[in-house]
């Protein structure tokens, strides 16, 4: 038997713990690396630091620049989370519950963008936005982020929506409610966490989108990531580590948020 | 059909309205004009792929990604196995920490964690000091801005695509299974590679077409650790529409990857038996 742990030899379990151990590890190592590298005080990034300082994120919230940027993240992940959630709800609806032929064929090709090569995607969707002499606003930015986001949204729905006993709803139907209403007011409830957390995905695709964004970007109009693309092109400053660290903790709050939504609708 | 049902069918439908006008409008119609563009610029014809195919510097760069992709794929199963057998062998505490530690990763900002790469693989970085003062090596390393760069950072970022899938095949395995397989006489190694192995196969095979499938169309990890003599398609797509406006080679090296890319999809989905959308899920 090889799936219990006492089944294995003393050997091949010993070894067995430290490869993973160290895997595991190397997984870890950047993200500690960074937020350690952040607090360090050589400007040429030394490990281990000689002495530790804030002056990277002193330097960081100073610059208008970075700032500009972002907030600029935040308003078009914010925007292409509501967006994103708008659309991919009615849809989630119509693949769960609909019946009509092809369903399966129409959710492989909402999922497309996840599968297409964002690279491609960020092409196809500059050349459209360039013959519409688009690029650079803040129009550009929401629509080809939506176009990443929606996916993430719509599985979340479907998984908290597959979960969903329909009866209940059906049983308010019987008992006279009209089917909005039933909808409206026994399974919105009940879905409303796996909602939240398809819009809070939707936002962490948008909020740590770098290629379509590059090519999306003017001076005037970047994304914090963005900003540190073209700032990481020219020299490897710290400041960059605490915009890293930023999105690292951005990232891990908004995913610990999903998580706890998730297990609630359970 | 009756017309109630029919009416009913359509009802559902056009909940879809949304979806399709946005995707449609801002998704399929500027992908079809890409791929409408590999054959019309600058003049009508395939001169474009016959370019590609025939330039040296072109096939490189085809070549250069094939052998990336396949190498990630290749690391990336080797070291998400042991990951996703220690995950199953703990279901609860050091497996679900293992768990949250995959995920972790795989949600953590790309840009930030390809930036750590490259401080940490640099000549003056910690991984090449480490070596240094263990006496392993005399001169650092060149581990960025090469092959090895790419390599190193690209199986990292696809460790978890590998994790996930092989974990949940792993534990839909009857551990009965394993066990009639050693009371019927069967050494470790023998349960290992002759039952084990062949029930985790679904497992390996579509964690490893994602992981292939993506990393062929990596542009942000491939672009800041590789160097200018190992550029993958992604990067040679972007700088022939910046830097040289050359939309035809542009438009015709994306279609042959979204071609690429749509083949293993399809196959990925042939191996995956269960459908998304059904409602009987055992979850």
């Amino acid at each position: 038997m090889l799936l219990t742990q006492q089944s294995l030899g003393w050997k091949i379990k010993s070894a067995l713990y430290f490869i993973t151990g160290s895997i595991a590890a190397f997984l870890a190592l950047p993200i500690f690396f960074i937020i350690a590298l952040s607090f360090g005080s050589s400007q040429w990034l030394v490990f281990p630091p000689p002495s530790w300082t804030i002056k990277w994120y002193e330097r960081f919230f100073s610059n208008p620049q970075w700032i500009e940027s972002a907030l600029t993240s935040l308003q078009v992940a914010i925007i292409t989370s509501i967006l994103a959630t708008l659309i991919a709800l009615p849809a989630s609806f119509a693949l769960v519950r609909g019946k009509f032929p092809g369903r399966d064929y129409l959710y492989s090709l909402f999922t497309l963008p996840m599968i297409v090569p964002v690279v491609i995607i960020a092409v196809a969707t500059y050349s459209m936005f360039l013959s519409l002499g688009l690029t650079g606003t803040l129009v550009a930015f929401v629509i080809s982020h939506v176009i990443v986001a929606v996916p993430f949204a719509m599985i979340s729905i479907i998984n908290s929506l597959k979960l969903f006993d329909q009866s209940i709803e059906n049983a308010a139907v019987i008992c006279g409610a009209h089917r909005l209403q039933a909808i409206l007011k026994v399974t919105f409830p009940s879905i409303k966490p796996g909602i939240f957390a398809g819009a809070l995905f939707a936002f962490l695709v948008s909020w740590d989108e770098v290629v379509i964004s590059v090519m999306m970007a003017s001076p005037e109009l970047q994304t914090l990531p963005v900003k540190m693309w073209s700032t990481l092109r020219q020299d490897l400053t710290p400041v960059i580590a605490v915009a890293s660290t930023l999105l690292i903790f951005l990232s891990l709050f908004i995913m610990l948020a999903a998580n706890f939504l998730r297990k609630r609708s359970h | 059909m009756s017309v109630r049902i029919y009416r009913q069918k359509w009802k559902d439908a056009s909940l879809l309205l949304p979806i399709i006008l946005f995707l449609g409008v801002f998704f399929l119609i500027p992908l079809i004009g890409l791929l409408v563009q590999s054959v019309t610029q600058p003049q009508l014809g395939l001169t474009n792929f016959a370019e590609l195919l025939a330039t040296s510097t072109y096939l490189k760069v085809l070549g250069n990604t094939f052998l990336v992709a396949t190498l990630v794929t290749i690391f990336a199963v080797l070291l998400g196995f042991p990951l996703a057998w220690c995950i199953t062998l703990f279901p609860k505490g050091w497996g679900r920490f293992l768990l949250n530690v995959v995920l972790l990763s795989m949600w953590t900002s790309l840009l930030a964690r390809t930036y750590s790469w490259l401080v940490l693989l640099q000549s003056s970085g910690v991984l090449n000091k480490i070596l240094m003062g263990l006496g392993i090596i005399d001169q650092p390393l060149p581990l960025v801005h090469n092959l090895a760069g790419v390599i190193i950072g690209m199986t990292y970022i696809m460790i978890p695509f590998i994790v996930l899938p092989l974990q949940a095949s792993m534990s839909a395995i009857d551990p009965m299974v394993l066990q009639a397989a050693s009371i019927c006489g069967a050494s470790s190694r023998t349960v290992f590679f002759k039952v084990f192995l062949p029930l985790c196969k679904s497992g390996i095979f579509s964690g490893s077409l994602m992981v292939f499938v993506m990393s062929l169309g990596y542009y942000v990890t491939p672009a800041l650790l590789g160097g200018v003599s190992n550029m993958m398609l992604p990067e040679f797509i972007v700088q022939q529409v910046q830097n040289f406006l050359n939309w035809g080679i542009a438009s015709a090296s994306a279609s042959i990857l979204i071609a690429v890319t749509l083949v293993l999809f399809y196959l990925y989905l042939k191996v995956q038996t269960e459908s998304p959308t059904s409602s009987n899920t055992k979850d």
